[in-house]
């Protein structure tokens, strides 16, 4: 008697000869909106139609699914079985991992079911209750291969399941092995994730090893998931290829929608190479990847319109997959509450959540995805964590490698470091960001505490990069050997590589940004993570641009100031700074919206739509909120240049401010630009402004309430409104001493300084050492208007700068 | 064609071929394509990689 089941009016082989078997998948509470909808409104006679119209279409078996967040799964699943038990000529399968919902359809189902489905993430008690259950009423089995530590994903874990499940089943509970139908599950080959390349492979190997070494078993798979992530028309065509493949390697049983099965015979043979490569992931040498071949080939289609019509059917592993891409987050709970139905959280952020991050980390690298979009997608993805973490078990995910960030001691910068906190902790690690300004000891006591597999290290100053060299010694002193990440704006491979990695035991890596900080803890993952080389040879030494021969004008004349000494200015209007923001700088480099491979016309218009609003929005928000209170302390001061020293008498008191000198023509040195005291001396001017702290209260709001995008994008804004207080104020100094000039600026002339003189920030290109903000603290007593120093000379809060106004006409930016 | 400029995503500062760039002794007529790997922008010293097409 070959294994089958059977409805009140026929019997179904489950090894059709022609197979698979069908089993039609739209009467699922969770799979089909459709069906959802006729549910929550009580329709029972139409949920009943779409079962009748799936037999219509050929499927064998017709699964039932009425699980749903708020309903009586119970009442819903066994009136549906009554109905269809009078109504169907196929067989049931009662999808229900609920043992009592499972006893109460097969107690009064009238023909023989199969129940969907059982597994071991319990360690096997629901999987003996019901088992127990079909044995009493003679059912058959859908056995997942999952257990305690997930979804098992390759061939060698589902078939260990697989094996596990048997002695229970079998040798326990009495079932036979012909009432075992093996779900070894797949998982989509279409989101472009590195480590699901294989993942059709190890599914036809599973099915194929479960055939031969558990004999008699059978087997189903639910074999749309092989798709998700890709364009509807492509998914039809790559499910047919690939469930016509899985039942060349043993398949018996496979849940679809039967509608929606092409023929092999119907599929061109372009259409299906292109299949089989990306399923059994074949690449000749040259060519591109087999998921871009795939789908280039599929989008150079003309898309003919969905048989079925629009919007039915979209699985909710593709829903959230999708929204994750698109950063949406709007249906978020809904969509989860249906996932957890189904799957383990933990299995919903390594399955769907990460391989979905890990997708859109590979876009942005290769261009087609742009920074504050990737922001939206992280939000969505801990959005989603923080839903599902009351569901988790406190256990999981301790197993993640664990990051802990910092900036060092002296340096109040984070944006770079919270960004990297960003990537790294929504890619599924978990990370320790313990702030700024945090000393070497506390670094060494943190790691051992969290055990931490790597630390990363941020820092804007040059001094912060002399920290990190000398902090190797004392890490490889306290014992320390895991991989040391660094990351700064004043870093170089080349001083990584020569000043800091031969300090240290373990690896000592360069990171650019946040995305070679994923890098980098992937390679670690993989065993592939060394130290940041530097080859002299090779490397490519930048230009030093500039004037090659200078003959500094000893005869200016030194201007007249309208006063000498220190002032205080606090009531700038904050939008006399708008006109003054640097757009380009803001849009294109504080927050990512590059032009990439964009036509003119696409970026115009994304700059047009997205871009200036979100910028309009932040103008209004920041006036709004009083978080640009712009305040001064500046003023002009006699001094006079002695070698590469700039002498300023102020408050009856001379301050040295010390210039290096280019090694190189043309030795350029900022006090040349000040006459000595023998040329008769000199003026200098002096400012720090800053926006005030409110900025920086708001982004550390925004950073705490994970709002990354609008974080990311009012960080980038605060520092482009700084810049162009300094430069109103350079402006203002400039036509108080009468060197301002007729030129009609505009940001372009700005940019270019067509204007006379130059101001040089202390931290800058022409002068790194911070050392000067000592006497200039001393004179313009900044802290009166609430500005401070760390201990490694870097102003609080973040959005102030300083800067030595030169008038000089020879005077530009250089860097020594 | 026309030649394209392009600007510096760090500082605003736009490379015109017609006008090339005397700080990096860039003489006029050279494609920002045809600017030496080494090059950085006169400005900021950002590298190449900086740099968006601007038309």
């Amino acid at each position: 008697m070959k294994p089958s089941v059977a409805s009140l009016y026929q019997a179904v082989e489950l090894q059709q000869e022609i197979p698979p078997l069908l089993i039609g998948e739209r009467a699922n509470a969770n799979g089909s909106k459709k069906f959802r909808e006729l549910l929550l409104a009580d329709d029972y006679q139409a949920c009943v139609k779409i079962a009748l119209e799936q037999e219509a279409r050929g499927a064998h078996v017709i699964d039932l699914c009425t699980a749903y967040a708020g309903r009586d799964e119970l009442a819903d699943l066994t009136a549906l079985v009554r109905l269809c038990a009078g109504s169907l000529k196929a067989p049931l399968m009662i999808d229900s991992t609920t043992p009592a919902c499972i006893e109460a359809c097969l107690r009064l189902y009238p023909g023989r079911a199969i129940v969907n489905s059982i597994n071991l993430e319990d360690g096997g008690d629901n999987l003996r209750r019901i088992c127990r259950a079909a044995k009493k009423y003679g059912a058959a089995v859908v056995a997942l291969t999952i257990d305690d530590k997930g979804m098992a994903m390759t061939a060698e874990e589902k078939v260990r399941i697989a094996r596990a499940i048997h002695a229970i089943a079998v040798g326990e509970c009495g079932l036979r092995p012909q009432d075992l139908l093996f779900d070894c599950l797949t998982f989509t080959v279409g989101s472009g994730d590195a480590t699901l390349r294989d993942a059709a492979v190890q599914t036809m190997e599973a099915i194929r090893r479960i055939k031969a070494e558990l004999p008699g078993c059978l087997t189903a798979l639910g074999v749309s998931n092989i798709s998700f992530g890709l364009a509807p028309q492509a998914r039809k065509v790559l499910n047919s290829v690939f469930l016509h493949e899985a039942v060349k390697a043993g398949l018996d049983a496979a849940i679809v929608d039967a509608a929606k099965v092409i023929p092999l015979a119907r599929i061109s043979a372009e259409d299906r190479d292109v299949c089989l490569d990306l399923l059994h992931d074949r690449q000749a040498p040259g060519e591109k990847e087999p998921l871009m071949r795939f789908i280039a080939h599929f989008t150079a289609r003309t898309e003919t319109p969905d048989e079925e019509g629009q919007g039915d059917g979209v699985q909710p592993e593709a829903q959230l997959f999708r929204m994750v891409m698109d950063g949406d987050k709007e249906q978020l709970e809904d969509v989860l509450a249906i996932l957890r139905e189904r799957f383990a959280p933990i299995d919903i952020i390594n399955q769907i959540l990460v391989p979905a991050m890990r997708h859109v980390g590979e876009l942005f690298g290769k261009g087609e995805l742009l920074l504050p979009f990737v922001l939206q997608s992280a939000e969505v993805m801990k959005a989603s964590v923080t839903l599902l973490e009351p569901y988790m078990d406190k256990s999981e995910g301790d197993a993640a490698t664990t990051v802990l960030l910092a900036t060092v001691q002296g340096d109040v910068h984070d944006i770079g470091k919270n960004l990297v906190d960003i990537i790294l902790s929504n890619n599924g690690y978990k990370v320790h960001n313990i702030g700024i300004k945090v000393p070497a000891e506390t670094i060494i006591e943190k790691a051992k505490e969290t055990r931490a597999d790597l630390i990363g290290l941020s820092g804007l100053l040059v001094k912060s990069a002399m920290i990190m060299q000398e902090s190797m010694a004392q890490f490889t002193e306290a014992g320390l050997t895991v991989p040391i990440l660094l990351g700064g704006a004043a870093l170089t491979p080349k001083f990584v590589a020569e000043s800091c990695v031969p300090e240290y035991g373990g690896p000592v890596v360069y990171c650019a940004d946040a995305f070679a900080g994923l890098k980098a803890v992937q390679e670690f993952e993989a065993g592939k993570l060394t130290s940041t080389a530097y080859d002299d040879v090779t490397a490519v030494k930048a230009m030093k641009p500039g004037i090659r021969v200078a003959e500094i004008d000893r005869t200016v004349s030194v201007p007249t100031p309208p006063f000498l000494g220190q002032r205080y200015v606090t009531d700038i209007d904050p939008s006399v700074l708008f006109p003054l923001i640097n757009v380009e700088a803001l849009f294109r480099g504080r927050w990512g919206y590059r032009r990439g491979k964009m036509e003119a016309g696409e970026y115009a218009g994304l700059i047009q739509k997205t871009v200036r609003p979100l910028y309009e929005e932040l103008m209004r928000k920041s006036l709004a909120g009083g978080w640009i209170q712009p305040k001064v302390s500046y003023g002009y001061f006699p001094c006079w240049s002695e070698g590469e020293a700039v002498l300023v008498r102020a408050d009856d008191a001379v301050h040295r401010f010390s210039f290096p000198r280019q090694a190189e023509a043309p030795y350029l040195c900022i006090a040349d630009y000040f006459k000595s005291d023998r040329e008769g001396g000199d003026v200098a001017g002096f400012f720090i402004v800053t926006i005030g702290p409110k900025m920086s209260e708001e982004t550390g709001r925004l950073y705490r309430a994970d709002a990354y995008h609008e974080y990311h994008l009012l960080h980038g804004f605060s520092v482009e409104v700084t810049d162009a207080l300094a430069e109103y104020w350079h402006g203002v100094m400039r036509r108080e001493m009468g060197i301002g000039g007729t030129a009609a600026q505009g940001i372009h002339g700005v940019v270019i300084q067509n204007y006379q003189g130059s101001r040089y920030g202390f931290g800058y290109p022409a002068c790194p050492d911070l050392e000067a903000h000592n006497p200039l603290f001393s004179f313009l007593r900044p802290e009166e208007i609430g500005i401070s120093l760390t201990e490694n000379m870097q102003m609080v809060p973040e959005q102030t700068t300083s800067a030595i106004v030169v008038h000089h006409p020879q005077a530009k930016y250089f860097a020594v | 064609m026309t030649p394209e400029r392009y600007i510096c995503v760090n500082c605003g500062y736009i490379y015109d071929p017609a006008a090339g760039d005397p700080m990096n002794e860039i003489s006029p007529g050279v494609a920002f394509a045809a600017l030496p790997e080494e090059w950085v922008c006169p400005m900021c010293y950002a590298p190449k990689d900086q740099f968006d097409p601007l038309d």
